[in-house]
């Protein structure tokens, strides 16, 4: 399988790809995207079939990348990797077509939950 | 302080879950020691949370606990090299999520701003009140986490254009 790891921090990748093998997925192949719209060329020249995405990004922010994906009939699997996980958001989240929102700090077990729930 | 602000109890609860999951268990967060005060917060970070509750979010750190924390969200040993990059991006991402997640405990809707990291000191509009700190120990060093609110909310706390995620 090949991830769509999206987020403007460094940092924040490595912590993602790192808890991803934690969780027992280490095996997939990554791509990375340090902003929403170059995470959108990625789709295009890329077609990962996961994208974990953060929500607020310099340029173009995650739920903006999510809706442009479906407004143009892409329905790659998209899921937030944010720190705000209220309620607000995750019904935001929903409501776009997102699969599910993993809050920060996350723990390798939230990552596992969240990939069984899409049958990864 | 009112109602809506978090309380100290809020933003210990959540700075203590950010500190024990990324950056281990092994050191917790203490209350600070005598003397910390005089210590020189090299780093600086904020974000600001603009709608139904406006303010801003603070973490002060000196260097050594920066480097550290880094390191660790990094997964680097400790004789690997690291840029000022790497730490202002690994201190903005602390204030993000501790930001992200004091902005779920006051009233919606808002919006979070993109972190602004400094080295050095991050001068505030005078307009925001004080409504939660936090002065900890960790590892042997200090930090402060400070929650402020504005109460005019006539505009974003932090003004835009100068939240980015750069060293100042």
């Amino acid at each position: 399988m090949k991830i769509l790891v999206v987020d403007d921090s460094r940092v924040m990748r490595q912590i993602v790809i790192r808890t991803l093998r934690q969780a027992g997925h280490g095996g997939h192949d990554i791509v990375e995207a340090q902003d929403g719209k170059e995470a959108l060329d990625l789709v295009r020249s890329q077609s990962p079939d996961l994208i974990l995405s953060d929500w607020n990004m310099p340029e173009m922010n995650g739920i903006d990348v999510l809706t442009s994906l479906r407004a143009s009939g892409c329905q790659v699997v998209f899921g937030f990797v944010t720190s705000e996980g209220s309620e607000e958001m995750r019904a935001r989240a929903t409501q776009a077509g997102a699969a599910f929102l993993i809050a920060k700090p996350f723990t390798p077990e939230a990552f596992g939950e969240a990939l069984a729930g899409i049958g990864v | 302080m009112m109602l809506e602000d978090p309380t100290h109890t809020d933003l210990h609860a959540v700075v203590d879950e950010v500190w024990s999951t990324f950056l281990g268990h092994e050191e917790p967060l203490l209350p600070a020691l005598p003397g910390d005060a005089d210590t020189t917060m090299a780093w600086s970070a904020a974000t600001s949370v603009s709608g139904a509750w406006n303010g801003v979010v603070t973490v002060e750190i000196p260097d050594g606990v920066a480097h550290t924390a880094t390191m660790r969200m990094l997964g680097l040993e400790p004789a690997e090299q690291i840029s000022n990059e790497d730490v202002a991006d690994a201190v903005g991402e602390l204030v993000n999520m501790i930001g992200g997640n004091v902005k779920s405990l006051v009233p919606g809707p808002s919006a979070l701003s993109l972190p602004l990291v400094a080295r050095g000191t991050i001068a505030l509009p005078s307009d925001l009140t004080e409504v939660a700190r936090l002065d900890l120990t960790w590892a042997g060093s200090p930090l402060r986490v400070t929650v402020l609110a504005r109460r005019d909310a006539l505009g974003p706390a932090l003004e835009r254009g100068t939240n980015h995620r750069e060293s100042a």
